[in-house]
């Protein structure tokens, strides 16, 4: 299968002389076509740290970055704003959703930013407003939507591009146990059905149970990966429980 | 005193914070001060004292500026509270009482103002002096070096502001109670939304803006509708309408043109169009206020600093059209002519390019015929041959040529006035002079004159034939009429004339109404300009004020941009655009009021504004366009922080 994101020797260190912090020590990752993966740890352990670097948006001190067989470490701002744009959808636990636009223009937005034809725009946030339920608010603004609602948006905008990845992080963060459920069965199905490759960061064990796979990062480096493989999702849950006790961090 | 030290702390610690907020009351005052101590400034006021006209329009200004000031200091008070208020609920929130938060707020509001006030003075005092200098040079006086502060404009600068500084104290101290806890934290957070607009209200903007376009373009005098509303309330009516129709404009005219364009998602959905113009959708309803203010201070600078300017340009064509010679005078005494023209021969400044002595004939005449709307019917003309005519306007560069047969005459008024002035081509006059009695018919209207209209009256050309006919039986009055070089700085031999002619002599030159439009326009330009400036610099702020708050407030949607792939120059480009608008709707609003009302006052006024206008919108738009690539600059560097 085809690798679609492969991270060598990532490393970030923040501060300057003398007062040195490494937020990810020595990171190597490979994520194929398709996969749902999950990276779990405790708070200060570098997960968000990790995502902003895989997802271009912050720059990592040392290492190599490919994604879809494009090397992104020194890529210049404008290439590095196309390929997220082309290459990645996000989904933020605070939605970051626009306000000033409508749900539908929320969701083609990134369609209309590359000049997609207007046709082919409808056609694509119908498709995709159905996948998730949401035709029924399309006209409707962020503030007049519920909190699931946002997040199936933010969701629609990050596939409508048919990106090669999907970065998550923390999605479920702001939602009821009901949304939440809801998003990641959504999630699941797109990764089933459209074979889409998800990484989702998140501290919430119920949220992991949905991956295939799940990183365990403590102290900038990967601790533990494990499969869930032919395991239900009630196995696996438990599974994540026990690795999250042995790590000490605590779910949280 | 413990919270006055709270208060004097806090300033201290967030200097930077409280700097614009110091820096615009600092603005505003320099500016009263200096305005102030120019209207209680010995040299000018010794220079204006003939004109009660002047003192009165500097004290119109004055009340104008206050307002202004007032409005302005204001604005940054709001603009600075409402940056505050989280500051103001963590006060509460630690268990400070209410009272005594807005004690607090009250005296660092005021310690503020005292400090502003202090160092406005000091600047104001500096400044003042060179904006005299500049002044008495406009109005074409040499420049005196007395300088003294006039404590009138002191005292008179205090009161005005501590006035202003108390009232937004009392305002700040009052902030405290006028909000929930909760409000104070969520106030940037404000929900803004979707804005309405209906098609009625954006066509209720159009009708006001064009009743007060069409009233104002109305010719005055002959107008229905000004007589049928009154001519004294028909400006404030044209006011009121333009004011409202512009609000509604701002208000939902353009929110209904932007929702226009969101329904052409070709275009819409197109690249960076879609955020600039939903961005601009959502904040142009909160901004219509602003922007009417705006529209309607650039409409009202650009008037008035065209008007002046106009006066001010066309005062040396004014003072041509009254003396086509450069001096002139009435020929009692040949010896004291002869005198007279011993002195220009002597002076080396001047070189004479013509020197006519012209023979005319002063009759009064019955105008009762002429339909004459002003002054008297009995009236003195001046009666010159067409020979004579023909010789002086071929000197003066004219390319009219008279020719009169007959009874039939030409008239002569540089003063005339469309519809005021009689209806002279056509009309008969019947002139009795001794035992002869002639009808004139007018057959030619010119509107100027050949002979100084100070020296001579409206003049009559008549053919040669009835001329001399004429002459045998009334007195001839002979005219000396000078052309020379260098008449616009002919002080010493104007001087060295008028002590040598009687009063009775008629003297009259261009430098003497050139220098006194110079003075009067003069100071009416500066009045024009310094306000102009001010408030060209105040609505090029306040804009800029604006855009800053919200460009700290667009600043999470701009990262969620650069998160989903806008690269900066797309983000520069929606700024670009979203600023644009802006800028440029209260401008071009604005340039088309301004346009109207100068269009009515040349009418008025039957000059040709066209070329200081059109001077004044170009410096006006280029202080504009800097501004504009400023603020630009600076919300970019905000939101991409």
């Amino acid at each position: 299968m085809k690798t679609i994101l492969q991270a060598k020797n990532v490393q970030k260190v923040f501060g300057a002389k003398g007062n040195v912090y490494k937020a990810l020590e020595d990171i190597d990752l490979e994520i194929k076509e398709g996969e749902f993966i999950g990276i779990m740890g405790p708070s200060g352990a570098g997960k968000s740290t990790l995502l902003n670097v895989l997802s271009t948006i912050d720059t990592p001190s040392a290492g190599d970055i490919i994604i879809n067989g494009q090397q992104i470490i020194g890529m210049k701002e404008k290439q590095l704003a196309d390929f997220r744009r082309n290459q990645l959808g996000f989904i933020f636990q605070d939605y970051n959703l626009l306000d000033t636009l409508t749900v539908k223009e929320n969701i083609l937005l990134p369609l209309a930013l590359s000049k997609v034809p207007t046709s082919e725009i409808k056609k694509r946030v119908e498709k995709i407003a159905r996948t998730f339920g949401i035709n029924e608010i399309l006209d409707k603004y962020p503030y007049h939507i519920s909190g699931g609602q946002k997040q199936r948006t933010a969701a629609s905008r990050a596939i409508i591009t048919n990106p090669s990845l999907i970065l998550a992080d923390e999605p479920t963060g702001a939602l009821d146990s009901k949304s939440a459920t809801s998003l990641l069965e959504s999630l699941s199905m797109l990764n089933e059905q459209n074979h889409s490759t998800i990484m989702m960061v998140t501290h919430d064990a119920y949220a992991a149970s949905f991956c295939k796979r799940i990183l365990f990062i403590k102290d900038g480096m990967i601790d533990v990966e494990i499969h869930k493989l032919q395991q239900t999702r009630q196995e696996f849950y438990q599974k994540i429980l026990d690795v999250l006790a042995s790590l000490g961090g605590g779910n949280i | 005193m413990t919270l006055f030290r709270i208060a004097r702390k806090n300033i201290r610690k967030n200097f930077t914070n409280y700097f614009l907020y110091v820096a615009s009351m600092i603005f505003s005052i320099v500016i009263y001060f200096t305005f102030v101590s120019l209207k209680y400034d010995e040299a000018i006021t010794a220079a204006t004292e003939s004109s009660q006209k002047i003192s009165s329009v500097f004290n119109a200004a004055s009340v104008v500026l206050i307002i202004f000031v007032a409005i302005f200091i204001w604005y940054s008070n709001s603009f600075f509270t409402r940056k505050r208020k989280k500051e103001i609920g963590l006060y509460s929130l630690l268990g400070v009482r209410k009272k005594q938060i807005g004690r607090l707020l009250f005296y660092e509001n005021f310690l503020m103002g005292i400090i502003a006030l202090f160092i406005g003075v000091l600047l104001g005092s500096v400044l003042s002096k060179f904006f005299v200098t500049i002044l008495m040079k406009v109005m074409g006086y040499d420049v005196i070096a007395t300088f003294a502060i006039s404590t009138n404009a002191i005292i008179n600068t205090i009161i005005i502001f501590i006035l202003i500084i108390a009232i937004t104290s009392i305002y700040g101290y009052r902030l405290i109670f006028r909000f929930k806890l909760i409000d104070l934290f969520q106030a940037d957070k404000e929900g803004e939304k979707e804005p309405k607009a209906s098609f009625f209200i954006a066509v209720l903007a159009l009708i006001f803006i064009g009743i007060g376009y069409w009233l104002a373009l109305q010719n005055i005098l002959e107008s229905e509708a000004w007589r049928k509303i009154g001519i004294m309330v028909t400006p404030l009516v044209i006011i009121l309408s333009v004011i409202l129709g512009t609000y509604l404009l701002f208000n939902t005219l353009i929110v209904y043109l932007l929702k226009l364009t969101k329904k052409n998602k070709r275009r819409f959905w197109k690249g960076i169009n879609i955020i600039s113009t939903s961005q601009l959708l959502y904040r142009i309803k909160g901004n219509a206020r602003t922007l009417t203010i705006i529209s309607i201070l650039s409409a009202t600078t650009l008037t008035a600093v065209g008007a002046s300017y106009s006066l001010y340009y066309n005062n040396k064509g004014n003072a041509e059209l009254a003396n086509p010679n450069s001096i002139m005078f009435i020929q009692q005494d040949e010896h004291l002519a002869n005198k007279v023209n011993d002195k220009i021969l002597q002076e080396e400044k001047h070189q004479i390019i013509y020197h006519k002595t012209i023979p005319t004939m002063q009759i009064r005449v019955d105008t009762s015929s002429l339909n004459n709307l002003m002054g008297e019917s009995i009236q003195e003309y001046t009666f010159i041959s067409t020979k004579t005519f023909n010789e002086m306007a071929g000197l003066q560069g004219r390319k009219d040529r008279l020719s009169l047969e007959g009874n039939h005459a030409a008239i002569l008024d540089a003063g005339y006035y469309e519809g005021l002035s009689p209806e002279y081509v056509g009309s008969s006059l019947s002139l009795h002079v001794d035992s002869i009695a002639e009808d004139i018919t007018f057959k030619k209207l010119l509107k100027y004159n050949v002979l100084n209209t100070k020296t001579a009256n409206i003049t009559v050309v008549i053919g040669d034939d009835l001329f001399s006919k004429l002459e045998k039986e009334t007195a001839l009055v002979n005219m000396e009429a000078y052309k020379i070089t260098n008449e616009n700085n002919a002080k010493e031999i104007n001087e060295v004339i008028e002590s040598i002619l009687p009063d009775d002599a008629s003297f009259s030159s261009f430098y003497n109404d050139y220098s006194l439009g110079m003075e009067t326009s003069g100071l009416i330009i500066f009045i024009g300009a310094f306000l102009g400036l001010v408030f060209l610099a105040a609505t090029g702020s306040i804009i800029y004020f604006k855009q800053l708050t919200e460009a700290n407030s667009d600043k999470g949607r701009y990262n969620i941009l650069h998160k989903i792939g806008v690269n900066k120059r797309e983000v520069r480009k929606s700024i670009a655009k979203q600023v644009f608008f802006i800028f440029a709707l209260p401008l071009f609003v604005g340039i088309a009021h301004s346009a109207v009302a100068l269009t009515a006052l040349s009418r008025l006024m039957q000059t040709n504004l066209l070329i200081p206008v059109f001077i004044c919108i170009g410096i006006y738009m280029l202080i504009y366009v800097i501004y504009y690539f400023l603020t630009v600059r600076t919300y970019y560097k905000i939101v991409t922080k």
